[in-house]
């Protein structure tokens, strides 16, 4: 009786299932850009940007059911930012994917090694990001998945060092061969910074009701 | 003459609606919980069951307890509380009907020289003094309870328990409505001596709270429920929660008093637990103010019509 009186949470089980949705893309592109980086196919990527468009779609509807009424009106902010971090990660992974295609192998191969590390914490940081979600769910402990976080993160930061270390030893001729690898690194590297972000952001999310 | 006086209490009655469905829904309705129409419905029919239900006792309080009642003094009572709160809704004055009934209704029978039950009237002035500090209470202790339960609960889990907190609180000062205003209202005509049926009047007097609900409350609901829902829910559901209890509790005493003023009450007690400096004293001062001089200005209006009268 009381759910036929207000809305049921209908709109809300749909914005949960596709935030779901919507992290379980993020995780795919990102292990699907490991698969390319570690097997070094850069015809691969192209699968990043396909589900970067998936993902815009589901992000779409998260926040138009969420401006039809899901949620209470204090936590709708909340919610929609987390939403758009998580698509700001897309985005730098789509652009990451489109400066590999570009790279200068004989540059890449310097610093190989630590991208393809990087591109695996990204792919389980992705992961974590997803667990701390559904422990809005589940009462899990948010905060350790946040710890867990911030040490990968801290680990992509010192891999950004090496491969800064590496990179400034190197003449660089050309200036686009210069330019393309330079941001495929602030890409590759950024992206953790965002996940790291969109947990926090979780935990205000969290806070918000206590 | 009895028409003026049951077209007057049904005008209040009118007025109510428009002015308090806002208090009851609009925090729901402002959250999206309940759409307006639906939540409109659900007001008519607890004001209704309120008044049916749990409105014996305010009536006979306000109908016999305050004054001996007879027919001149409640023709000049109601019509007296319905121009004054049509105007009052006019100019956007705060006035509380309770205040302008009771008020009115001792001026009128000092006037009479009917007999004026002093004790009844020092029990009800007590309980317009200490509603609001037991709703301040109530709400106090309701916040630090939830805070202490259910923020225990997953984030999605809390967020739904609200939702359905808020609509109850809702639900809860729309009985309210019914039982202790709509009853003030109603009390002067029921203990009058004219023959009438109850269950009509409670009827015609609920359609009359649904249709000032239906036609002009919208207005009032939307800057309500758009100037609230930015606060936090607990807070919201705390105060308004804390506030349908105090009255539902001061309803089961038989105590006419003021849902407005409750809810104040219960925002500053939800307050009171971020620290006592982010309660705005000035504004309770005026409150304090409009608190005093409400019941005397319809206390003179009350005394000087019926000297007109006799005279």
């Amino acid at each position: 009786m009381l759910n036929k009186i207000i809305s049921g949470g209908k709109l809300e089980k749909k914005v949960i299932e596709n935030i779901k949705i919507h992290l379980k893309i993020l995780c795919s592109a990102t292990e699907c850009f490991k698969n390319a980086i570690t097997t070094g196919n850069k015809e691969s990527t192209f699968c990043v940007a396909d589900l970067e468009r998936e993902a815009d779609s589901i992000r779409r509807q998260i926040i138009s059911t969420i401006h039809e009424g899901a949620f209470l009106p204090f936590i709708r902010p909340n919610i929609c930012r987390f939403v758009e971090m998580v698509d700001e990660a897309f985005d730098i992974l789509e652009d990451a994917a489109f400066e590999f295609r570009y790279l200068n192998n004989e540059i890449y191969k310097l610093i190989e090694n630590e991208c393809a590390k990087i591109a695996k914490i990204n792919s389980e940081i992705c992961e974590l990001l997803s667990i701390a979600f559904d422990s809005l769910l589940t009462k899990g402990d948010l905060k350790e998945k946040n710890l867990a976080i911030r040490i990968y993160e801290k680990q992509v930061d010192d891999l950004k060092f090496d491969i800064t270390e590496k990179l400034r030893k190197i003449d660089i001729k050309n200036f686009w061969d210069g330019k393309i690898i330079t941001d495929f690194v602030y890409y590759l590297t950024n992206l953790s910074d965002l996940i790291e972000d969109a947990s926090d952001y979780l935990y205000i999310i969290e806070v918000s009701l206590k | 003459m009895v028409e003026v006086a049951v077209v007057a209490s049904l005008l209040i009655a009118f007025g109510i609606g428009s002015n308090d469905a806002s208090n009851a829904l609009g925090i729901c309705i402002g959250a999206g919980i309940i759409k307006l129409k639906r939540a409109i419905f659900l007001f008519g029919i607890l004001v209704f069951l309120g008044i049916l239900l749990q409105g014996q006792k305010v009536m006979k309080t306000v109908g016999k307890n305050i004054v001996d009642v007879n027919m001149s003094i409640v023709i000049v009572v109601l019509a007296i509380s319905a121009i004054l709160i049509i105007i009052s809704n006019w100019r956007r004055l705060p006035l509380s009907t309770h205040q302008v009934i009771i008020g009115s209704l001792i001026g009128a029978a000092v006037a009479s020289d009917s007999a004026v039950n002093i004790a009844s009237i020092i029990k009800i002035v007590v309980s317009w003094i200490i509603s609001p500090f037991v709703a301040m209470g109530f709400s106090f202790l309701l916040y630090k309870t939830l805070e202490k339960t259910i923020s225990k609960f997953p984030f999605f889990q809390i967020e739904k328990l609200l939702r359905a907190f808020l609509i109850f609180s809702g639900m809860l000062i729309s009985y309210n409505t019914g039982a202790n205003e709509l009853a003030t209202v109603l009390g002067p005509l029921m203990h009058s001596g004219i023959e009438i049926n109850k269950i009509l009047l409670f009827s015609i007097a609920s359609v009359m709270v649904f249709s000032g609900a239906i036609l002009l409350s919208h207005r009032v609901i939307e800057t309500v429920g758009k100037g609230i829902t930015t606060l936090d829910p607990y807070s919201g559901f705390a105060a308004q929660f804390g506030a349908g209890g105090c009255v539902l509790f001061f309803t089961f005493l038989g105590m006419p008093i003021s849902t407005t003023y409750c809810i104040i009450g219960g925002i500053s007690g939800v307050g009171l637990t971020k620290g006592i400096s982010t309660v705005k004293f000035g504004l309770l001062k005026k409150i304090a103010i409009n608190f005093a001089v409400t019941p005397s200005l319809a206390f003179l209006f009350g005394y000087l019509a019926l000297k007109l009268i006799y005279s």
